[in-house]
């Protein structure tokens, strides 16, 4: 008789954990392939459809970038938060409240010269985004709430607030009726670099990734953050402030949600309108997850999973699949993913036995 | 013993974990009708010889006899089937299943649910055995006393005749431990075998019929319970007076009061006082549970003082913990070394800086270059294997972790060491290195050891304190041996004239 035991591996994976990782990516590909096929869409055509829409023109792959833009800040910002095993699923609200507080510096000085409306907008949008990071920390520390619940309540909250704006008073009244704000001023509006339709946000995204990196690796505070987020009881031991780190990280993990809000409320779409919100502050916990908190990946997830977006919408219009499928999608990857992970620590060894 | 062949027998068992022999030799007899008492400390190899038992382990080397045939339990499943049933300390029920339900959860029965079927059933047994919990109550409201026996009943529902109490009264109170008793003389009337783990005297002393001692994985002493006198007797077995190793103890002359504690009550503690001084070091000894674990932390900064007043190094306790004071100051060498003193996912530069991040900081940032060639140069002086400093805390052994901690506290210069249980789970060779690190640490700070050991607060000290309750017993000269003498019954918990 052979039975099968699980098997801890006593040495590291390394660069070979990039098979399992494939494999993982082709297992969720085939069982999307085999849902295509359930409602009568060829597979193949299906996936290759979805691929060219994704990456396959330049057109295409601009769009990934653009859309990779806020996916990247935002996920940057959930895993500072997660490397501290504090799980803020509020990234979508800070988002929101960050687009909010752009819009707000925008439209009270349309005048101002833009080497100073800009860094006001990002500094207003990082407040309101920390600030919304900072209070589930507050209450979770004061009262012991749970931030899951707290940072998806208050998701809903910010998407309420930024409707209440748009639709009342800020609405722009030669809009026809459509809940969106004036148009920014020039001043307001991040470039685009040359003839691209990418614009300066993807600098941000170089710099902030690599502070990000910089952070965690070299400075005391990123070193007591990296000990709390393996041992809450040997950091309290060492006499590291965790009560303080978890807001500290709250407000970062705001802030740089804030900050993608503003990209995409000046740059992308030059005015704040309900339609900015699409889901990217969900989005970015599934990238933080596949990336393993890493900046570098990150940044390369961010971007397949832009590409998964663009793809999706073109199969949307090409072979009239709804666009729930995408999510289908991200939902499959990420759980054929993390599920190969188990197969970095361990592997399965057949046993005889008598 | 009796001349019947026991239920089980073990002969030679011996298992290691790397270079620490957790079981070495054991010889033991279960007999039926017969509760075996094993006393020991923590790291006495006790779990170790229960999980063997319960197939969880295999011995290296060594036979269990079962009814007088070899066996070999290579997996639970086969422990349960010869009959072998565990009770942990830590319940293993669903909490949101009624006491019938919990007990019949894994029977491979019909496909339906008979519920009042399970509910006569279970009530019979909890007749029979004199218990008291309903079987409809729903776990999650019964006090632990009752989880307790609900456990016992999915162990008497299986006809398990060899039963294993792992530290039962430990979440007990004092009624229910006696219905536990109770329960256990019932269970041996009807021909059961009862193995019963414990670390209190006065406990074992009224339920057992047989008692065996361990210390450092090996059977030290064993006899029938008509054999001991009392408390005092079982303690002087159990703690014994075998010092391991002579440690040069060259006195050192006393230099200031680094530790004041005063009047301490609250958290399980009553009037604790005492006071340490640079150069001596003064072992706290104690049966485990017995107020340490609370003194220790409330010294060491984790948990704050309720009442009565501590001072560190001639500060209050909340103006010495209001600043970071990473050199010169108090060392903690915790008990629990891979989950307090270390981070187990960390490497060994981030674990040294863990308390030492403070000399390694300029401005905002951390300097781990020249952290890493510390470590190098401690890895080396205190011969750490493997001698990387990347490899992960947890892939160290708890020797080589314990050499790691104590590099890493030793290098922060402290005025104050408190060393909690410093050499368990070590083997020999591994505890007398950090016996003769903690001696040289003397000469420049006080050491507050706290052990259950006294042979190894023998070993070291210069006065040793006996705890019992909560409360400082006495704190006598290590030196005197007719005081030393009073020690065993002290840690019983008799009251002793020094």
């Amino acid at each position: 008789m052979q039975r099968y035991r699980v098997v801890k591996r006593q040495e590291r994976l390394g660069w070979r954990s990039c098979f399992v990782f494939l494999v993982a990516i082709g297992l969720s590909l085939l069982l999307s392939a085999l849902l295509l096929a359930l409602r009568g869409t060829s597979p193949l055509e299906g996936i290759l459809v979805l691929f060219k829409g994704g990456f396959g023109t330049r057109w295409a792959l601009e769009d990934c970038l653009l859309k990779a833009i806020p996916l990247f800040l935002c996920s940057l910002g959930v895993s500072i938060a997660f490397r501290l095993q504090i799980w803020n699923i509020g990234a979508e609200g800070q988002f929101a409240l960050g687009a909010v507080g752009a819009t707000w510096m925008a439209l009270s000085f349309p005048d101002l010269p833009a080497f100073i409306l800009l860094p006001l907008m990002i500094a207003m949008a990082c407040a309101a985004g920390g600030a919304w990071g900072f209070i589930p920390a507050l209450l979770r520390q004061k009262l012991g709430t749970n931030e899951i619940i707290v940072t998806l309540m208050m998701n809903y909250i910010a998407i309420q607030l930024l409707d209440y704006l748009v639709y009342g008073v800020w609405k722009d009244p030669t809009s026809f009726g459509f809940p969106m704000t004036q148009t920014f001023s020039d001043q307001a509006i991040l470039g685009r670099m040359g003839t691209s339709s990418i614009h300066w946000g993807i600098v941000h995204c170089l710099v902030l990734g690599i502070l990000f990196w910089i952070f965690f690796t070299f400075t005391r505070t990123g070193f007591e953050l990296k000990a709390c987020g393996d041992s809450v009881r040997a950091s309290r031991y060492a006499g590291i402030p965790y009560d303080r780190l978890v807001i500290l990280v709250m407000v970062l993990s705001g802030a740089l949600a804030g900050w993608a809000g503003f990209l995409e409320a000046s740059a992308t779409i030059n005015r704040l309108q309900p339609s900015i919100m699409v889901g990217y502050g969900y989005t970015a916990i599934v990238v933080a997850w596949l990336a393993r908190l890493n900046p570098l990946q990150i940044g390369i997830t961010s971007f397949l999973l832009a590409g998964l977006r663009v793809g999706v919408e073109n199969m949307q219009l090409d072979l009239q699949v709804p666009a729930a499928y995408g999510n289908i999608m991200e939902g499959l990857i990420l759980l054929t993913v993390l599920a190969g992970g188990f197969f970095i620590h361990y592997r399965i060894v057949m046993v005889k036995s008598a | 013993m009796s001349t019947q062949t026991p239920r089980i027998r073990l002969e030679n068992i011996s298992k290691n974990f790397g270079k620490v022999q957790a079981n070495a030799d054991i010889n033991l007899e279960i007999h039926s009708g017969q509760i075996l008492a094993l006393l020991g400390e923590n790291g006495a190899g006790k779990s170790t010889l229960m999980s063997i038992l319960a197939g969880q382990l295999q011995p290296d080397s060594g036979t269990i006899y079962l009814d007088g045939d070899p066996v070999a339990f290579t997996g639970t499943d086969r422990a349960i089937k010869s009959g072998i049933g565990m009770v942990y300390q830590h319940f293993k029920l669903v909490e949101a299943m009624t006491v019938a339900e919990n007990v019949f959860l894994g029977i491979p029965d019909t496909l339906f649910i008979r519920k009042k079927a399970m509910n006569r059933e279970v009530r019979e047994l909890v007749e029979q055995y004199g218990m008291s919990v309903d079987p409809d109550a729903v776990v999650h409201d019964l006090s632990m006393g009752e989880k307790q026996q609900v456990e016992i009943l999915k162990l008497l529902y299986r006809n398990s005749s060899i039963l294993i109490f792992d530290e039962p009264t430990a979440v007990l109170t004092p009624t229910e431990a006696e219905r536990l008793f109770a329960t256990m003389q019932q269970m041996i009337g009807l021909g059961k075998a009862v193995v019963f783990i414990s670390h209190k005297l006065e406990e074992v002393l009224a339920v057992a019929d047989y008692i065996a001692i361990l210390k450092r994985g090996r059977v030290v002493d064993s006899m029938p319970r008509s054999a001991v006198s009392g408390a005092a007797e079982l303690a002087r077995r159990m703690v014994g007076r075998t010092v391991l190793l002579e440690v040069d103890k060259e006195p050192v002359e006393l230099r200031q009061t680094v530790l004041k504690v005063a009047q301490l009550n609250g958290m399980g503690l009553e009037d604790v006082s005492f006071e340490l001084q640079q150069g001596e070091v003064l072992g706290l000894v104690g049966v485990a549970g017995n107020g340490q674990r609370a003194l220790v932390e409330t010294i060491c900064g984790l948990r704050i003082p309720e009442q009565g007043a501590v001072r560190i190094l001639g500060q209050d306790w909340r103006k010495f913990y209001s600043r970071n004071n990473w050199e010169q100051s108090l060392s903690y060498i915790p008990e629990d070394r891979l989950g307090l003193a270390t981070c187990r996912g960390l490497d060994l530069v981030d674990n040294f800086l863990l308390t030492t991040r403070g000399g390694f900081c300029r401005g905002p940032w951390i300097q781990r270059q020249q952290a890493k060639f510390k470590v190098e140069s401690l890895i080396e002086k205190f011969d750490i294997r493997p001698p990387d400093a990347h490899a992960l805390a947890w892939q160290l052994s708890g020797g080589n972790l314990q050499k790691m901690v104590l590099a890493r506290e030793f290098y922060r210069r402290p005025h104050l060491i408190v060393a909690e249980q410093p050499t368990q789970g070590l083997d020999i060779a591994a505890a007398e290195d950090v016996w003769r690190l903690l001696m040289h640490a003397r000469e420049q700070a006080g050491v507050l050891l706290v052990t259950g050991d006294l042979g190894e607060a023998l070993a070291l000290s210069d006065r040793i304190g006996v705890m019992f309750a909560g409360k400082i017993l006495g704190i006598v000269d290590a030196g005197d041996a007719e005081q030393v003498a009073k020690i065993p019954e002290m840690m019983a918990g008799m009251s002793v004239d020094i």
